[in-house]
């Protein structure tokens, strides 16, 4: 069945990060008809257990928001890499931390992309996406966006003791203060924003589409699964769907953006017969546009924890910490490597506290890829995110647990911080580093930009994908390294370039 | 998630297989379990209670003897559920023990641990945390048991 009757512009398909964030800025021209079609469900009003913070533990653990791909490392165990199933994406799902990428992240894009990508390019989009409550309306920040910023910790505050600890133990260890994290070159000791208003979850589906849901020319489609996209030869027609009865349908409209994510934004581009022909034939799938670089240059942060025995019982803000550390692998490095954070304890009846701190390295010079798992649309794809291939990367990850393993031992933190447990001392910290590193869930790359000439590219520096007419692709999978930082707020970034892109087209 | 060691105990192996093939024995050597139940002679029934962060949850587990040859190896499968996520642990053990003197004894052990679900997410972290603590208070606990009774 073909439906073109609404006589839809624009249809977006995925309504997560950046799917919300372009579905709200397109629709503002009451001329444009756009439709916003999202896979997982669109509960309204937003269920506490997504809107209260305090409950993401339980919302991450219980809820059926969440959805986990089961990746393997190079030993064959497997951990879980987590996406959101949910209008808002990741930004309903994720610990809510607001991190701008580093001006070196938008250096490496512009080798890609051109200066369109640049810091002093893009730095009017940052200030516009949010308002900050304590460095708003100044030259490196916004007063008036649709993201509100929350920090409920400054370093001038006074903390609890653990957190005063940390501080000064930083301090001591050369990490200068970074009462703001989100400049250029963010390093040192910093407080941590997070997007909460009024102490509830500002996700995009809160901040950018519920504002435009009550528009006209907005329709929205949740629990929709698009199966592909329909070409008329090398020009985009529509997209294919399936909802929640079963029923099949297309869905006509000139212009087509995929936010599906790092996952599934490549996962339609190959069932629609654009990708790797050596990757659609196995599922008998006609390539229709040959792009090698479909579901390749995959890159995540990988992250490792180490354990110590506690003197006592820690409760640290699981969700919320007040601090993170943005520190170095290596004092040689010209920038930050690392996030560093401590958590709360563990406690087991017959145990003593055990006492975690996580070392998330932040960047992945190898690169790994997502591919089909068959032609049926409900089925994961295969992720293979080849964290840790890299020499430098795992003795990156190295010179992070030495950095840690030294702070847990100055004066100030050892009052909490015991022993080491994990790995153990007589051990090889290498090995653990290699079997129990997990991931941030912060995958980039799938779709990179690049020039046509650029074999590895999927979008041009525009968003719009090579060799289609009116298709594009909007979400983290654009981005062709990995940011220094949390990708979410890098997501609504490419969302609203690209809000602004379809408009100029 | 694989774990492997080998424990040292100044006993002699029948002694140290009469302690770990007995449930009951070896239950009350592993910290924090709770509401032991033994259903035959080779399986047992427990409880484990833990907390990280905000989360408190029970680990609710069977335990079966499924292979034992004395007094040399012994397999045990653990199956068990958390009470927060419903996730399902699976745990295989197999252990040997080998006489290196008339009284001395290496325990050898190698355990493969499975997570099915969402505890997943966070239970490599809390198990890698928490095994390697459990494994040296029960060597301790199996050292103070079997060598106060050595000969």
């Amino acid at each position: 069945m073909t439906v073109g009757s609404p006589g839809y512009d624009l249809i977006v398909v995925g309504g997560g990060t950046a799917g919300c964030v372009i579905a709200a800025r397109a629709s503002e021209d009451p001329g444009r008809q756009v439709l916003l079609i999202e896979e997982g469900p669109d509960p309204q009003p937003v269920p506490d257990i997504v809107a209260d913070p305090k409950r993401q533990p339980e919302l991450v653990l219980k809820s059926p928001y969440v959805r986990m791909y089961d990746v393997e490392r190079r030993d064959g165990s497997s951990f879980p890499v987590l996406s959101g199933r949910i209008m808002g994406g990741g930004s309903s799902v994720n610990n809510l931390a607001v991190v701008r990428p580093m001006a070196r992240d938008f250096e490496a894009w512009t080798r890609y992309g051109g200066s369109d990508w640049s810091y002093d390019a893009l730095l009017p989009t940052m200030r516009a996406i949010e308002a900050d409550p304590d460095f708003g309306d100044s030259p490196l920040h916004g007063a008036a966006g649709p993201l509100q910023l929350h920090r409920g910790y400054h370093l001038d505050d006074p903390a609890d003791p653990p957190a005063e600890a940390l501080i000064r133990a930083a301090q001591d260890m050369g990490l200068p203060l970074c009462h703001d994290l989100n400049v250029a070159e963010p390093y040192g000791v910093c407080a941590s924003p997070y997007n909460l208003k009024d102490g509830r979850r500002q996700s995009t589906a809160v901040a950018y589409l519920d504002p435009a849901r009550d528009r006209p020319n907005l329709t929205v489609m949740a629990e929709t699964t698009v199966t592909r996209v329909v070409l008329d030869g090398d020009r985009v027609r529509g997209v294919e769907l399936r909802t929640l009865d079963g029923t099949r349908q297309v869905v006509e409209a000139p212009r087509v953006v995929l936010a599906a994510g790092v996952f599934h934004s490549p996962q339609v581009l190959m069932l629609s017969g654009i990708g790797p022909a050596d990757a659609l034939a196995p599922h008998g799938i006609a390539p229709v546009v040959a792009l090698p670089g479909v579901g390749q240059g995959y890159h995540d942060h990988a992250v490792v924890y180490i354990t110590f025995q506690g003197t006592t019982d820690l409760r640290e803000d699981y969700v919320i910490p007040k601090v993170r550390l943005i520190a170095k692998s290596d004092e040689s490095l010209a920038g930050p490597d690392l996030h560093v954070f401590i958590r709360p304890s563990i406690r087991m009846t017959g145990l003593p506290p055990l006492l975690p701190v996580s070392i998330h390295l932040l960047e992945h010079r190898s690169s790994g890829q997502v591919r089909l798992a068959s032609a049926d649309p409900t089925d994961l794809p295969i992720v293979e995110p080849a964290l840790l291939e890299h020499p430098d990367d795992v003795a990156a990850m190295l010179g992070g647990f030495r950095l840690v393993t030294r702070l847990t031992q100055h004066p100030a933190l050892a009052a909490f911080y015991g022993p080491l447990l994990t790995p153990a001392p007589d051990s090889d910290p290498m090995e653990h580093i290699l079997e129990s590193y997990v991931t941030y869930s912060h995958g980039t790359g799938t779709c990179r930009i690049g020039p046509v000439d650029d074999p590895g590219a999927v979008v041009d520096p525009h968003l719009r994908v090579h060799g289609v007419s009116g298709l594009w692709v909007a979400d983290a999978s654009v981005l062709p390294t990995v940011p220094h930082a949390n990708t979410n707020l890098a997501a609504i970034l490419v969302g609203e370039i690209a809000a602004r892109e379809i408009a100029r087209s | 998630m694989k774990l492997a060691g080998t424990i040292d105990i100044a006993a002699p192996a029948t002694a140290v297989w009469d302690v770990i093939i007995d449930p009951t024995d070896l239950a009350a050597c592993v910290p924090g379990v709770s509401a032991i139940r033994q259903i035959d002679a080779r399986t047992f029934e427990g409880t484990v209670r833990a907390s990280i962060g905000p989360i408190d949850g029970d680990f609710t587990f069977r335990s079966v003897l499924t292979r034992a040859d004395f007094p040399a190896e012994l397999v045990v499968d653990v199956e068990g559920t958390d009470s927060v996520t419903k996730s399902r642990v699976v745990v295989h053990i197999e252990a040997a023990l080998t006489e290196t003197g008339p009284s001395s004894t290496a325990l050898s052990y190698r355990a493969t641990i499975t997570t099915k679900g969402r505890m997943a997410i966070i239970g490599e972290m809390v198990l890698r945390a928490t095994a390697g603590v459990m494994i040296s208070q029960v060597t301790r606990c199996l050292r103070a048991r079997l060598e106060a009774t050595a000969p």
